[in-house]
């Protein structure tokens, strides 16, 4: 697979990058959603440390996504899509990558307004944001990281269901084109069985 | 008859020599620690403590602190770690509300630093501790520095799970600034 993408084809660097962050995306919702319930002990300290390093990966996987984003190019919408379509891909698609820099950059102002050390994974120190506990800026980080997640999950569950109905109501190749293994609705020319 | 009057005399000369006393002005004075979570350092304070300080720095022999802390009330910025620490994995000050440090006795270091060898009680353990002393005079009173080091082990602060030094390290450093103020005077 070519690491850039084609007409056809998002490219290798484009499917890491989309893959990576979606599944830490999911492992960040379950891993938020379990930890908040932990009592306090040092394993909950852990799995927050865990979180937060998985949340500062997402940060810069996002940002280095971006930045090949503009020097990549994007394959081309399917001719058969409307073009109100078009444009909610679009909003779906900006609305996502606000979000996945909004999150983590809410969760790191939240840790560093609760005054808590920040490291990825024990090995790089990550500074605070805010230089001290900050109780009202604690406050409302926490609430924008907690609202973010859930606006996240419903914008998740629409470009998720808008793949999938491209693959399986319009089949055509909106999803395909983003798998990293061959599958059958790559664009041929005629029929529909090129398995 | 005649020989008590100058024995009375040498007692009287012998005995007083209580070192200087002191006030300790609390608006200007700090109790703190400094300890290290999750591989980084943050303060902590003792909003609440009293010191009885005696001290003149040319008569160590008669020096003596006696300096007792309310351990409730430690502030460490951080609301989640301030409502630990009062808990039984930590200070447990349901049973052991104050810490308290008593000197047995000052020496002077072969660099000149002042020592102050004396008991910490801390969390139902006494262990002795050895202060660094710096006295600073000042125009209406003195200064009082004092350091040490301590492992927080020692004490039972935060045993079971808690006992993880990667989360949390054993060494602690204790540090006050005391602003002397002469005492009935």
């Amino acid at each position: 697979m070519p690491l850039r993408s084609s007409d056809a084809r998002w490219g290798a660097l484009a499917q890491f990058f989309h893959w990576t962050v979606a599944l830490l995306i999911v492992a960040q919702g379950a891993i938020g959603l379990a930890m908040v319930a932990m009592a306090p002990t040092v394993a909950k300290v852990k799995v927050y440390a865990l979180h937060k390093s998985i949340g500062l990966t997402v940060l810069a996987l996002a940002l280095l996504r971006l930045a090949w984003r503009a020097a990549d190019r994007r394959p081309a919408d399917p001719p058969a899509m409307p073009r109100r379509q078009a444009l909610a891909a679009r909003a779906v698609h900006a609305a996502l990558y606000v979000l996945i820099l909004a999150i983590p950059l809410s969760g790191w102002l939240f840790n560093s307004a609760a005054n808590f050390p920040l490291s990825w994974f024990g090995l790089v120190h990550v500074p605070s944001l805010t230089g001290g506990a900050d109780p009202a800026l604690k406050a409302f980080a926490r609430a924008a990281h907690e609202t973010l997640f859930w606006i996240l999950v419903a914008v998740l569950a629409a470009h998720v269901g808008a793949a999938l109905k491209h693959h399986y109501v319009d089949r055509d190749a909106v999803l395909a084109r983003m798998l990293p293994w061959r599958t059958r609705r790559r664009p041929v020319p005629s029929g529909d069985s090129a398995r | 008859m005649k020989r008590l009057v100058p024995l009375l005399a040498a007692l009287a000369f012998a005995l007083p020599a209580a070192a200087r006393e002191w006030n300790v002005d609390m608006t200007r004075s700090t109790l703190g620690f400094t300890a290290t979570y999750q591989g980084e350092a943050f303060d902590g304070r003792f909003e609440r403590f009293g010191a009885k300080i005696a001290y003149d720095p040319a008569d160590l022999a008669h020096a003596k602190f006696d300096v007792s802390v309310d351990l409730a009330s430690a502030d460490t910025q951080n609301a989640e770690r301030d409502q630990m620490l009062p808990g039984a994995d930590f200070f447990d000050v349901a049973k052991f509300p104050r810490a308290r440090f008593v000197s047995t006795g000052f020496r002077r270091a072969a660099d000149g630093t002042v020592l102050a060898d004396g008991i910490l009680t801390l969390r139902g353990v006494s262990r002795p501790l050895t202060l660094t002393v710096k006295f600073t005079p000042a125009a209406a009173g003195a200064a009082l520095d004092v350091g040490a080091s301590l492992r927080r082990l020692d004490f039972g602060v935060g045993g079971g799970d808690w006992a993880d030094t990667s989360v949390i390290a054993n060494a602690v450093t204790v540090k006050a600034h005391l602003a002397l103020t002469p005492a009935g005077g």
